[in-house]
């Protein structure tokens, strides 16, 4: 089954979100984030919200005092992490 | 006064090193996945880690008990005044540590708030019930039922196969179970034959350890 059509487990759409995140220079608003992350509104608030306090990303704001978000050092590090998190889970059966 | 007067040195010493090694790589395993529970709050890693964390304890405590059977007369007062404190303590570590090796496999499928406080009101009551009979064989007995239970539950899943790595946890539970085993019955196993035992349960250790430290480098 490919990416596409399978259901994304958590801790791959949070690797989702963070990598589209960093691919736009590490800032984007929250509309077009959630329209990247291919997620329901519902489902994007919750992530944002965990993302949030997970201390992942963070909010700031531009000169126009718009909302982007950002990857905060713990992100960059997730993004890093993300293949020896999921070999860890997949050799323990976690 | 030299530790030989209180201890057969020998069996001292084997103890010592056996305990050591198998705390030293419980501690390890859990320190080196924090970093990866740090950044996920997985579930499956953080009991991973209390499981290996529990068993490095209640190995701890195995040993303080293990030092009464070794003792000589002169050392067996002291000992025998931290025996039931420290019973109570292998009780509820290892109670523990099997509920949170087991929850690893398990935790998709069952309510985790139910199953901490579950898992923690049967330790309480293991370790309860070592402190009213005053003996590690009660301990056995519950944790073998216990044992049986958590294998058949851990294997209801959709693959019934064993896995390298369930069969590294069924094996750290029947070790676990052997050692709590030879603190009262020293004479029914052979010196050889327990020591035996004790390397090939380091060797698990040593795996779970090996496969740990390859992502977790």
């Amino acid at each position: 089954m490919d990416k596409m059509t399978r259901k994304r487990d958590r801790l791959e759409v949070i690797y989702d979100i963070l990598k589209i995140i960093q691919d736009n220079n590490n800032s984007i608003k929250p509309t077009p984030l959630l329209r990247k992350s291919n997620l329901s509104s519902n489902s994007y608030s919750e992530y944002s919200e965990e993302l949030l306090g997970k201390g992942l990303i963070k909010e700031i704001l531009d000169k126009k005092g718009r909302k982007h978000l950002t990857l905060t050092d713990k992100g960059f590090k997730y993004l890093e992490k993300y293949k020896m998190i999921k070999g860890f889970i997949t050799e323990f059966e976690l | 006064m030299p530790l030989h007067n209180f201890f057969d040195p020998m069996r001292f010493g084997t103890e010592l090193a056996y305990t050591l090694i198998i705390l030293i790589f419980c501690f390890v395993i859990y320190f080196r996945t924090k970093v990866l529970y740090d950044l996920t709050k997985h579930k499956g890693i953080k009991y991973f880690r209390y499981a290996f964390l529990f068993f490095g304890l209640a190995y701890l405590t195995r040993f303080i008990l293990h030092l009464r059977l070794i003792s000589t007369i002169s050392a067996d007062i002291p000992m025998r005044l931290i025996h039931l404190p420290v019973l109570v303590l292998t009780g509820y570590f290892s109670t523990m540590a099997i509920f949170s090796l087991v929850y690893t496999n398990i935790w998709k499928r069952i309510n985790a708030k139910h199953f901490i406080l579950f898992s923690n009101i049967v330790a309480v009551l293991l370790s309860i019930a070592a402190f009213l009979t005053r003996s590690h064989m009660i301990l056995i007995s519950l944790q073998l039922v216990l044992m049986i239970c958590a294998v058949i539950l851990s294997f209801a899943k959709k693959t019934k196969k064993l896995s390298n790595v369930r069969t590294l946890y069924v094996l750290i539970l029947i070790f676990w179970l052997f050692n709590l085993f030879t603190i009262g019955h020293r004479r029914l196993l052979p010196f050889e034959v327990k020591v035996i035992f004790q390397l090939i349960s380091i060797i698990v250790f040593l795996i779970i350890h090996h496969k740990v430290s390859k992502w977790t480098k």
